[in-house]
């Protein structure tokens, strides 16, 4: 178990919310040994979760308190999916193919966008560009240079949470037009 | 009204880009509207008025009913036009059923007709069998066609159309074309009985010998062999082909639906309600007073260094005396049995002190109270004027009252 290799380093990073992605020098360490890993975060009481598309990340625990962040995050990157959906190309080919220009967003170019992000205290390029930052610190963007990034595998995490609750409107409503029988 | 083949083909060949687009309008079309595509692509000196009038004139243009002043392509002339430019129209399920349903009757009327052995309705049967094989065949082409063409142009185009308004295209071709029709042609789909069917009585008339034209029998054998094994293979095909794209967009559909509805359900009800179902948690250790490794190591040298001393004493003798508390307390809860004895008591205040005469005011009264509440008591005052009752520590001024068992 001690031979585990950046062991150090992986913990730092997944502790504070980062995804290790195929990007990350340390991918294929835990790729390989994905089981030793797993094995002994978990006697330290921390999940390490293996993604489908093949990341990894710490399981987050339930806080009574919801960092601001979590809502910022959540709104911008439910509106890019949303302004994928209205270009007409699947999804996952919009997100991840392309460099976007940060000044090329729709968020603040639309009236609708903007609106729901002055709903979490996001009003301004600057903001934008602070949550583009906690963003890169997750692993879920990298930013080439001052004006443009590109999403990485980890905002797969983004895409399950929109068929998470796809499915979840859909079960609901299969329960709903279940007729009850008396 | 017959058109002239020539007229016909000289207009079109000299009118050929206002044929595409006259093709290419979806629906019906008014005079103004043809006007302005004439304009748009004109001939060489000819007046759009006279070519609007040729184009009726060569029943290239039809009315949508007599007398209206909208108009339609002639279908003759459309499918013409989509041959010519190798466009191709989808055969719906209907169709092949239409084709499958008349290839039955066609068949009974030849078992017929080979047991009456009546030559003529055998060889019109037969004909009408091939003629069904050959729509059968051409409509399957067809079909194979206009879908591979849909899923080329899905693929190469980048108009503005949302994905879910393009999966509920594909939706709509897999559940309208390919899936239906893979229910009609597979092995155990009504095509099969119906092409074994006639394929037995085709045997049947060559070995009674009612149709001797034994080269165009073998043909139409060979034809139904085909038609059925090409009809399977092409609608595998298109499967083939959609099922990516179908799967693709389905899951891209799926995902822009989630969003659309956090979204939705932020716009409506505001942040306060939007909950934690929509945000996408990540661990976010915060270690707050957590003692550092030189802490934790000095702690446990102070533990191993500690000297050894004997563990503190603890003392177990009883309290020599009663606590006041508790004497008070078992003096008032002796009072009923005492006063039961001796009841009626004519003045009870008066009995108290000269009873008890150490016991301060504080418990002569609570005494007084206690005995008076008590459920095997009852009290009732004397009409006497207020007496004086002296008590260890000062008086009291009350009626008498006599207590008495209930």
């Amino acid at each position: 178990m001690n031979e585990l290799p950046h062991l150090a380093s992986i913990f730092d990073r997944l502790r504070r919310g980062y995804h290790l992605g195929p990007d990350d020098e340390q991918f294929s360490a835990l790729s390989e040994r994905y089981d030793d890993y797993a094995r002994y975060f978990e006697a330290l009481g921390l999940k390490l979760i293996r993604h489908p598309r093949e990341f990894f990340y710490f399981e987050p625990d339930n806080p009574e308190t919801v960092p601001d962040t979590l809502p910022r995050i959540a709104v911008f990157s439910y509106i890019i999916v949303d302004h994928a959906a209205n270009q007409g190309r699947p999804i996952e080919e919009f997100v991840f193919d392309q460099v976007f220009l940060i000044t090329a967003l729709p968020h603040l170019s639309m009236d609708r966008y903007a609106a729901l992000l002055r709903d979490v205290e996001v009003f301004d390029m600057g903001h934008i560009n602070t949550l583009l930052n906690q963003m890169e610190r997750i692993g879920w963007i990298r930013r080439i240079g001052e004006d443009e990034f590109r999403f990485l595998r980890p905002f797969h995490r983004v895409l399950s949470k929109c068929l998470e609750i796809t499915q979840s409107a859909q079960t609901a409503q299969v329960a709903a037009d279940t007729p009850v029988e008396t | 009204m017959k058109v002239n083949p020539q007229s016909f083909f000289n207009f079109c060949a000299s009118h050929t880009s206002l044929l595409r687009k006259l093709a290419e309008h979806d629906g019906e079309i008014s005079e103004f509207e043809t006007i302005r595509l004439v304009r748009i692509n004109p001939a060489i000196e000819e007046l759009p008025e006279t070519t609007w009038r040729r184009l009726r004139e060569l029943q290239i243009l039809v009315p949508t009913e007599p007398g209206s002043d909208l108009y339609l392509m002639a279908e003759p002339v459309s499918r013409l036009l989509a041959y010519l430019s190798n466009e191709a129209n989808a055969a719906t399920p209907e169709m092949i059923r239409g084709y499958v349903s008349s290839l039955e009757t066609t068949t009974k009327r030849l078992d017929r007709s080979l047991d009456d052995q009546d030559i003529q309705e055998v060889a019109l049967a037969f004909e009408e069998i091939s003629q069904t094989l050959r729509r059968i065949h051409a409509d399957l082409n067809e079909t194979q066609h206009a879908i591979l063409a849909e899923v080329a142009r899905y693929k190469t185009e980048r108009s503005r159309v949302s994905v879910r308004q393009k999966y509920q295209r594909i939706v709509h071709w897999m559940e309208r074309y390919v899936e239906p029709m893979i229910e009609i042609v597979r092995s155990d789909g009504p095509l099969r009985p119906a092409f074994e069917e006639a394929e037995r009585l085709l045997h049947r008339a060559r070995e009674e010998a009612l149709f001797n034209d034994h080269p165009a029998l073998a043909r139409n054998l060979r034809f139904l062999r085909l038609v059925g094994v090409h009809a399977l293979r092409v609608f595998t095909q298109c499967r083939k082909e959609i099922q990516p794209l179908y799967e693709s967009l389905r899951r891209s559909s799926f995902i822009a639906e989630g969003a659309a509805r956090a979204l939705e359900k932020l716009q409506t009800e505001g942040l306060a309600k939007w909950g934690s179902e929509y945000l996408i948690g990540i661990a976010m250790e915060r270690y707050q007073n957590v003692p550092s490794d030189a802490a934790i190591a000095l702690t446990l040298r102070r533990i191993v260094e500690h000297p050894p001393e004997p563990p503190p004493f603890l003392e177990f003798a009883i309290e020599k005396e009663n606590p006041l508390a508790l004497v008070r307390l078992r003096w008032l809860d002796s009072l009923p049995d005492t006063v039961g004895g001796i009841l009626p008591v004519s003045d009870l205040m008066a009995w108290l002190v000269s009873t008890y005469p150490d016991r301060d005011t504080s418990e002569i009264v609570a005494a007084f109270g206690l005995l008076v509440f008590h459920r095997d008591f009852h009290a009732t005052f004397v009409d006497e004027a207020q007496h004086t009752y002296a008590t260890s520590d000062g008086e009291v001024k009350a009626f008498p009252l006599i207590l008495a068992s209930t």
